[in-house]
């Protein structure tokens, strides 16, 4: 095992490997920086550039990037007080608190050290948790395997904020929307209505964009203005670095809530981080500081929103449950490389593993090391609004989708399920079941019937290992009842602490309209996944039912929750927002993009989009948006020779 | 001199409430109150209108204030940390010892973690 370590670490002094995971590391920090992007983000837009590389490679860029994106997320937050992404907005509390008295400087080399930390502790639990889950792991066969993928997606569903029902709708339509294609048992095809493009399944990277990026570009394209306050960094590096040191112990209690955070599917940085803060201000005995720059609010949260994915790449990478949606993705592409998380890549591809931890560790340490070097710059970045990059991203997202099936379709998709994702956002349902659900649809259904196969009747039902899972399981569900009840008996005032994140305007479109729409569409899509499965031979047809059927169980409730709310409300809800408006122009906005691709390929389209956006929607100065556009069309137009990447040929192209 | 009540719309909350009105008219304090219920029910501006009148008669204030911390507890005392008040006034309710083990108490980490004296009141008297 120590051989495989070294090994994978030899290998690491490779230039290609080393350079990818410098361009990963860079490309992370930069992410961390955009507002809404986050992990998902970072691994959805890279995933794509991947699709040529060798394994080692691409696992490096994508690792480089994951680990840290939590880094510099923190330098928006601490700066204007407009956390980089939803975990650092833990982070803010304590840290703009601190720069507005002049300590950014402080504040900034808390969080650093502490995200580097968190880092390399998390590594150090993966590397850990390879040798201490290799004979459990050895000893799975398919009815295990079948009842983690069930796991995956139910503790996704259960454990994420929010209502669990809306968790567990999701989780299953996500389940539905992997089933789209050929059927892993009978090859037949599913869904596809006689497409030939659906035959193929939806490209992982266009649902992870639609239902995560567009979404986030469409709530946030509003954001025309950039921060104009002006906050001076400080002084006191050095003096930060001292302090840091006193806090030894914060830093490793908040690592370790975080690869506990990220084990837990469905439990991403976020609930990790607010987790942190939460053990941290409780330990503390002197609590007068925090939320106005106490540095062990800011510790041990950066600690821990490091560590959170590192420790989502324990189940992914062991058991092959995804702990979160980037690892998800992460899933989805190890699963195209052949290579199958789980028992076989601790037999067959160890050295993949040690290369990932060592990735991290070293990722952390260049990505702190790189935030000191540039905060200057980091910080001037942070000033532009986000409606100016909107227009890019969008760009940006759309090649990315291509890459996959190097087909429009793709695009499409992506786009419906943007809004989609939208709706599912600002309604309150968590988006990392469905995607998930996605991922996991057609392992569960191979280990299923792989299982049914190899036992008699029920008989895999008996195994120990399955009652363990089963019992997993049943207990958080059983928890979430017991704490239902209490709440509605009002009998839960005294209980436990609560660490959960202050209630936000996360989701402004709860209760409205809108969310019986969204329960609405749910019921909708079960019943046509129902009736269109009928017509599918009986072994195909299974598990598309069942899921079905408990997804009309389950959304059947939400629209009568949805309904007797509706009734009982005096006040109607909130209707056509003006956000609302607004999310659906840019939608418009990204489908006339499309269009234009379509006609007349990508190059012409940008040209035409960019400018246009930033003018009208960004309302960017003409200068700003021609230099803008001029820069990027350089790019793409020399980005196919440098990546094995494809630019979106329009109608007219053919014809010539 | 100050006395703070953690109140919630809740028997216990409203014992602990009139408690802390007794203490403050008692010992000449103001009165401050944090909301610890779930959700945002404080209470109703009439209610506030006649402890204010109460607290008035003995010449003291009334404010209420919250915290930026999720956790009621760990605000209830960050507030009476920064405030430096004199005393806490909770209500209770009885909890099993699985329940404690399990779910956890506010008020058992209010009493353990305060940094000043804490009056604990119970909705169930037997008068």
């Amino acid at each position: 095992m120590l051989d495989s370590a070294m090994a994978a670490l030899a290998s690491l002094a490779d230039p290609s490997l080393l350079l990818m995971l410098l361009i990963g590391v860079v490309a992370g920090l930069v992410m961390g920086l955009i507002p809404g992007l986050g992990g998902t983000g970072a691994v959805a837009i890279l995933l794509p550039i991947t699709f040529g590389m060798e394994p080692p490679q691409a696992l490096a860029l994508l690792i480089g990037a994951l680990a840290v994106v939590h880094t510099s997320d923190t330098v928006s937050a601490v700066l204007l007080g407009a956390p980089g992404s939803a975990s650092a907005s833990v982070t803010m509390l304590d840290g703009y608190s601190m720069a507005r008295k002049g300590q950014a400087a402080r504040a900034l080399t808390l969080a650093f050290l502490s995200s580097m930390a968190g880092g390399i502790i998390g590594a150090i639990g993966l590397t850990l948790a390879i040798p201490l889950a290799r004979p459990l792991v050895l000893s799975f066969a398919s009815p295990e395997l079948f009842m983690l993928t069930v796991l995956g997606v139910a503790l996704a569903a259960v454990l994420s904020r929010g209502n669990i029902i809306k968790g567990i709708s999701a989780g299953l339509l996500g389940l539905v929307l992997g089933m789209v294609g050929t059927s892993p048992t009978t090859a037949e095809e599913r869904f596809t209505f006689g497409s030939l493009f659906l035959g193929d399944g939806l490209s992982l990277v266009a649902v992870a964009l639609g239902i995560f990026g567009l979404a986030e570009i469409a709530s946030r394209a509003s954001q025309r203005r950039g921060q104009k306050e002006n906050i001076t960094l400080g002084g006191g590096w050095g003096k930060g670095i001292k302090e840091w040191l006193t806090h030894w112990s914060q830093v490793i209690r908040g690592a370790l809530i975080g690869i506990w955070a990220g084990v837990l599917p469905g439990v991403g940085a976020t609930a990790g981080t607010w987790l942190a803060y939460g053990q941290a201000v409780a330990t503390a005995k002197d609590k007068r500081k925090f939320g106005k720059g106490d540095p062990r609010g800011i510790v041990g949260p950066e600690s821990a929103n490091n560590s959170v994915e590192a420790g989502d790449l324990i189940p992914t990478l062991l058991f092959g449950i995804p702990g979160g949606v980037p690892s998800a993705m992460l899933l989805g592409m190890l699963l195209t490389y052949g290579i199958q998380p789980g028992p076989s890549i601790i037999t067959e591809h160890l050295d993949l593993m040690y290369l990932i931890v060592w990735s991290f560790a070293i990722a952390s340490i260049l990505g702190a090391l790189f935030c000191f070097l540039s905060v200057k710059q980091l910080a001037k970045l942070t000033k532009v609004p986000f409606a100016v990059l909107a227009a890019g991203l969008v760009a940006v997202m759309l090649l990315g989708s291509f890459q996959e099936g190097g087909q429009l379709g793709d695009l499409w998709v992506m786009i419906i399920l943007g809004v989609f994702g939208w709706l599912l956002k600002s309604t309150g349902f968590p988006r990392a079941p469905f995607l998930i659900g996605f991922v996991l649809a057609i392992p569960l259904e191979r280990y299923y019937f792989l299982t049914d196969s190899l036992y008699n009747g029920l008989d895999w039902m008996a195994r120990p290992g399955v009652l363990v899972f089963l019992a997993i399981l049943v207990l958080p569900m059983i928890w979430a009842f017991i704490k239902s009840i209490r709440a509605r008996r009002n009998t839960n005032l005294d209980d436990g602490h609560r660490d959960e994140r202050p209630e936000d305007d996360e989701s402004p479109l709860k209760n409205s309209t809108w969310s019986l729409a969204a329960a609405g569409i749910f019921a909708a899509a079960f019943a046509a996944a129902l009736i269109a499965s009928q017509s599918f031979s009986p072994e195909a047809r299974l598990v598309p039912q069942l899921v079905s059927i408990g997804g009309l169980v389950f959304s059947g409730i939400l629209l009568f929750i949805e309904i007797r709310t509706r009734l009982r409300a005096r006040t109607a809800g909130a209707g056509w927002t003006l956000d609302a408006g607004f999310a659906m122009k840019t939608f418009l906005w990204m489908t006339a993009f499309l269009a234009l691709t379509a006609g007349f390929g990508y190059l012409v389209a940008v040209t035409v989009f960019i400018p246009a956006f930033l003018l009208i929607v960004a309302r960017a100065r003409l200068k700003v948006a021609i230099i803008y556009t001029v820069a990027l069309y350089v790019v793409l137009l020399a980005l196919p020779s440098l990546l094995p990447i494809d630019l979106p040929q329009g109608w007219l192209n053919t014809l010539i | 001199m100050t006395v703070l009540v953690a109140y919630a719309p809740a028997p216990e909350g409203r014992e602990a409430l009139t408690q802390g009105i007794a203490e403050a008219v008692l010992r000449k304090s103001d009165l401050l109150i944090v909301n610890v219920g779930r959700g945002h029910h404080g209470l109703e501006p009439q209610e506030m209108k006649d402890i204010e009148s109460q607290l008035q008669a003995a010449g003291r204030g009334l404010t209420v204030e919250s915290s930026v911390l999720s956790d009621p507890g760990d605000a209830v005392i960050q507030i009476a940390q920064d405030r430096d008040v004199d005393m806490i006034v909770v209500g209770l309710r009885h909890r099993s010892m699985v329940g404690k083990l399990i779910l956890g108490s506010t008020v058992q980490r209010i009493l353990l973690d305060a940094t000043c004296p804490v009056l604990a009141v119970r909705a169930d008297r037997l008068n």
